[in-house]
């Protein structure tokens, strides 16, 4: 593998750790299975790349992102929580009716960032490869990203959303407004998402309506080779193990795909990744009945 | 003080499963005051506590607590009154966050929930000095996920929990009814310290009429879904267990009902 081809995939693998964050926020912290953020990964996007395309500032064309990704996941959780409407199903109708609307959002498929500044302007002047600029940036975002977390979910109104997921039976008895808590909790992985998608966006040059097939399978893996790998305790340890999966997840996906023994190419992407969580799920569970078995 | 009027509760209205639960309850608890309840499966004891925790919506009646008309509160809002122990343990407490995360949850009942620190220096130093009293060994272990200890230590620190934010009524739903018997001893010996030393206004469903006349100091008994029986005082005093399930057995129709095991002397 190249210089540029290892930063490149620790590059995109910060940036899919936003959206390993928000899917740890969703499946792990409320135990709510969202599949919205296949939808809200490319409206990051399409936000962000209009936003910058028609001139507006890349700081508030990312913050506008966020905004519309938060949106998104109200929606998908006003179908659950108002609704009934089963959580899975919720967010894939969501998901679906993103889809159109993000080629409203563009008013075409694709939309090219070439001239303009991004958010990533600034760190270029600093004398740095630009491929190694664009790792660091969008590190600092992730790691941002961690430590404000970590300071969240420690928190009064944090906790009480974790024990939203965990028990939310024992929660409204301890006063805890379960509803209100899914809310913020599904507008604010969304949110983490779409930021993720307006970084791809400017790191990439480009918004395109079909990069959002899959997110969902690429951050739960981040967050599944996270918790498998990175032998880090307490819930700042899990939050980093989300950034550091998603590393190594897409540095494994680049090692298979560049290792020319193996015959993989760019079209393999998806099936590689399906394989690679479908085995880490596994894993664990073989594990156990090995365990069981050697008692 | 509470105050509980007419209370009617439906499940399933208009479906072929519709059962009425409660039947017009009427009762009133002054406060300070710890009443057994107790009544055969199906009597509405469990509704009847989820009905005062604002689980369950009444059909039509009234619940007040301290003179505020709580009807109509949805469980959260009535939180800021009401503190519970379940039967279960796993219920009460959440397993994967730890002792002391659990603790801070229930020390915020009722309060509003900002952006600081869950589990602050002095919470901490509090929560240690409070599980100590338990007498468990359990306040080294604070940081340890809940869901590691026993049965028994989680319906002791689900008791403590209860006491650590104020409440107007404290609800226990066979709190003891999932433990074994040493355990359950201890765990009632707990809730006695409990209440008398806070002074609690309390109700505690339970299957055994040993410890329905045993503890607390008025007993309630609930059969489909009315209160056919109320004793307090000498009266109380003078009944012994035989009397009750006898009670129990004329309230059933005259069936004999002394096989029955859920009916634990």
């Amino acid at each position: 593998m190249s210089d540029v081809a290892f930063f490149g995939a620790v590059e995109i693998g910060l940036v899919y750790a936003l959206v390993a964050l928000g899917v740890y926020l969703s499946f792990r912290v409320l135990d709510f299975p969202d599949l919205t953020v296949d939808g809200s990964f490319p409206l990051g996007a399409a936000v962000a790349a209009t936003w910058i395309v028609s001139g507006g500032n890349p700081w508030l064309g990312s913050l506008a992102a966020m905004l519309a990704g938060a949106g998104a996941g109200l929606v998908t959780a006003l179908l659950n929580v108002r609704f009934r409407i089963l959580h899975l199903l919720a967010s894939i109708l969501t998901m679906i009716a993103l889809f159109s609307i993000n080629l409203r959002v563009m008013g075409r498929p694709n939309v090219a960032i070439l001239m303009q500044d991004t958010v990533l302007t600034p760190f270029y002047g600093l004398g740095l490869p630009d491929h190694i600029v664009r790792p660091l940036a969008v590190g600092v975002v992730a790691l941002v990203a961690v430590a404000l977390l970590a300071w969240f979910l420690t928190s009064e109104f944090g906790l009480a959303m974790r024990a939203t997921g965990v028990n939310a039976r024992m929660a409204r008895a301890q006063g805890v407004e379960t509803d209100g808590h899914v809310y913020f909790g599904i507008a604010l992985s969304n949110a983490l998402v779409a930021l993720a998608g307006a970084l791809f966006a400017q790191t990439n040059g480009f918004a395109d309506v079909t990069t959002g097939i899959g997110t969902i399978v690429v951050g739960l893996a981040a967050v599944i080779v996270g918790e498998t790998l990175v032998p880090l305790r307490g819930l700042a340890g899990a939050l980093l193990g989300c950034v550091i999966g998603s590393i190594l997840y897409r540095l494994a996906v680049q090692l298979a795909l560049s290792a020319d023994v193996v015959g993989l190419e760019a079209a393999d992407l998806n099936l590689v990744t399906a394989v690679l969580v479908a085995v880490a799920l596994i894993l664990p569970r073989s594990r156990l009945r090995v365990a069981k078995v050697a008692k | 003080m509470i105050e509980v009027g007419d209370l009617h509760v439906v499940f399933g209205r208009g479906t072929a499963l519709e059962k009425h639960a409660l039947r017009g309850v009427d009762l009133i608890i002054p406060e300070g005051q710890f009443v057994t309840v107790i009544g055969s499966n199906g009597a509405g004891k469990s509704t009847f506590l989820a009905a005062l925790a604002g689980d369950v919506l009444p059909e039509r009646g009234r619940v007040a607590i301290d003179g505020v008309d709580v009807t109509r509160w949805p469980t959260p809002k009535r939180a800021a009154y009401v503190a519970r122990v379940f039967q279960d343990p796993m219920a009460g407490t959440c397993a994967a966050l730890t002792i002391e995360e659990n603790m801070a949850l229930a020390a915020s009942r009722g309060a509003r929930r900002g952006l600081g620190r869950a589990v602050s220096r002095e919470r901490h130093a509090r929560f240690r000095d409070r599980i100590a009293e338990l007498g468990l060994g359990l306040e080294n272990r604070l940081g340890d996920r809940i869901g590691l200890l026993s049965g028994g230590q989680r319906q002791a620190i689900s008791l403590l929990m209860a006491t650590l934010a104020g409440c107007k009524i404290l609800l226990l739903d066979e709190h003891t009814a999932a433990l074994d018997p040493a355990t359950a001893d201890f765990v009632i010996g707990l809730t006695r310290r409990i209440v008398a030393e806070k002074r609690l206004t309390a109700l505690m469903v339970t299957h055994s009429m040993r410890q329905a006349l045993d503890v607390g100091d008025r007993t309630v008994m609930l059969h489909e879904g009315r209160v056919v029986l109320d004793v307090a005082g000498e009266e109380r005093a003078g009944l012994d267990v035989p009397h009750l399930l006898d009670l129990f057995a004329r309230q059933r129709g005259g069936v004999d009902i002394t096989d029955d095991s859920l009916l634990i002397g």
